[in-house]
């Protein structure tokens, strides 16, 4: 029985990967299309990826981890404030890197799920100078977010250099001379 | 001719050692660890507090790094740059990646020892089939015929990497003029691996490219600004989003480097 279970469990999870990554290589397909489309201006080239990309990335998520403690200390309208800069800089940094790729293909290499809610893509980035290789990592919230995938980015590794980990050390060190107002200023400079 | 008995005699081990056909690791595509104990954290973000780990870099020349990381910036924005914009205008790109592909040929020397120094046989084996068609029919490396037609990939490894590969900690970060972030390790990792390269003036038992120190650094020159030239604005984007650029880059560079060692 238990062994049944088991495999069971096991074939759940296969299909939730294969699922998972027809889903993301056909957003991929659908931000290509859009990178291509030179007939849109940049600004709404820009515009276009950020609102096809948003249903599958916990911004704000990341938002509260690149605080790491610093977030429970944050007033209400603070936190709120925070989020807000910081999923419209992601916005404008992600959706800027993606205009600038040209004649790519993305290629998933290896699918792990180092727990039942966690799935990790491993890509590569296939340019005909280079591969760069790209860690997609998600996650499922216990209760399905409005308006958003099932399956959500909360960190992208670029050639082993984690976007989350380098806000959250850029962040720490920047908030132990400075205040949480001043790092807001500079967000909202940023976007 | 010795160098054609050279690779044939490698080729002969590596074909015994059974690596001559492409080692492609097969996608796992269903990898499915055990289940943690059910106690899921509370606290939404809890769950994240392991992966989220940030280590801690050792800086005790923070001060002297971030005037240098000022510095350096400056020469991007303002000599650099403009200077490798002008070069861009003058010759196509077809011509500064057969420079890039050039300098790139001349590193194999490096490459292949590290390679070696790793174990990694393998690929110091496809490194060394690279050199030879890059430099034959490749024209002296002006072109990667290597990669476009037999699909022989580069293998990036120097000595820095060499010893963490063994276990090496990269020490404290060092920003280094004009060359940008580094650290102990990767700074004393220069000296070796400039004994292995070709670009080289002092006086070796083999060709090296330039004879004078003024023909050194006129090469180094040309190299670092066909590179910005290739890659004008990769440095420009990742800078915009640092709050403050040099701890930024530091924590960017040690992330990249652990990657690679780690490969």
């Amino acid at each position: 029985m238990l062994f049944v279970a088991t495999l069971f469990a096991q074939n759940l999870a296969a299909n939730e990967q294969v699922e998972l990554k027809e889903h993301f290589l056909n957003k991929i397909n659908e931000v290509i299309l859009i990178v291509e489309d030179k007939k849109l201006s940049k600004n709404d080239r820009n515009g276009n990826i950020v609102k096809s990309l948003t249903p599958m990335f916990d911004f704000e998520l990341m938002a509260k981890l690149s605080l790491g403690n610093a977030w429970k200390e944050l007033t209400k309208e603070n936190k709120d404030r925070f989020i807000k800069l910081y999923v419209e800089r992601m916005k404008q940094s992600y959706s800027a890197k993606i205009d600038a790729y040209k004649d790519e293909k993305v290629e998933v290499k290896k699918i792990e799920q180092p727990q039942p809610n966690r799935i990790v893509f491993v890509t590569d980035l296939v340019s005909k100078e280079e591969k760069l290789e790209i860690v997609y990592k998600f996650h499922k919230p216990k209760e399905k977010i409005s308006a958003k995938d099932s399956w959500l980015v909360y960190d992208v590794e670029i050639l082993g250099v984690s976007i989350l980990k380098t806000d959250k050390a850029q962040f720490k060190e920047f908030l132990l001379t400075k205040s949480i107002t001043e790092l807001m200023d500079v967000l909202a400079k940023q976007s | 001719m010795k160098f054609v008995y050279l690779a044939l005699i490698l080729s002969i081990i590596f074909n015994l050692t059974g690596c001559s056909s492409k080692a492609v690791e097969k996608p796992k595509e269903t990898v499915i660890s055990e289940e943690k104990n059910g106690n899921v954290a509370d606290d939404e973000l809890g769950g994240f507090a392991d992966e989220m780990e940030v280590k801690e870099i050792y800086d005790p020349f923070s001060g002297y790094n971030r005037a240098m990381t000022s510095f350096n910036d400056g020469a991007y924005e303002y000599v650099l740059k403009p200077v490798a914009n002008g070069y861009k205008a003058v010759l196509h790109v077809e011509v500064r990646e057969s420079v890039r592909n050039f300098f790139n040929n001349l590193y194999f020397p490096m490459r292949f020892t590290n390679n070696l120094l790793q174990g990694k046989f393998c690929n110091a084996y496809e490194e060394t089939s690279r050199f030879v068609v890059n430099t034959t029919v490749g024209v002296l490396g002006l072109f990667d015929p290597a990669k476009s037609y037999f699909e022989l990939e580069a293998h990036e490894e120097d000595f820095g990497q060499t010893l963490g590969f063994y276990g090496a900690k990269s020490g404290p970060h060092i920003v280094l003029p004009l060359l940008g972030p580094s650290n102990l390790r990767d700074v004393v990792s220069l000296y070796p691996d400039a004994l292995l390269s070709p670009i080289d003036y002092t006086e070796r038992s083999y060709w090296t490219l330039t004879d004078t120190s003024a023909e050194y650094l006129g090469a180094k020159s040309l190299e670092k600004i066909n590179y910005i030239s290739l890659n004008m604005d990769r440095y420009e984007k990742m800078r915009k989003d640092a709050v403050d650029l040099y701890p930024y880059l530091r924590d960017v560079y040690e992330q990249y480097r652990d990657k690679q060692i780690e490969e």
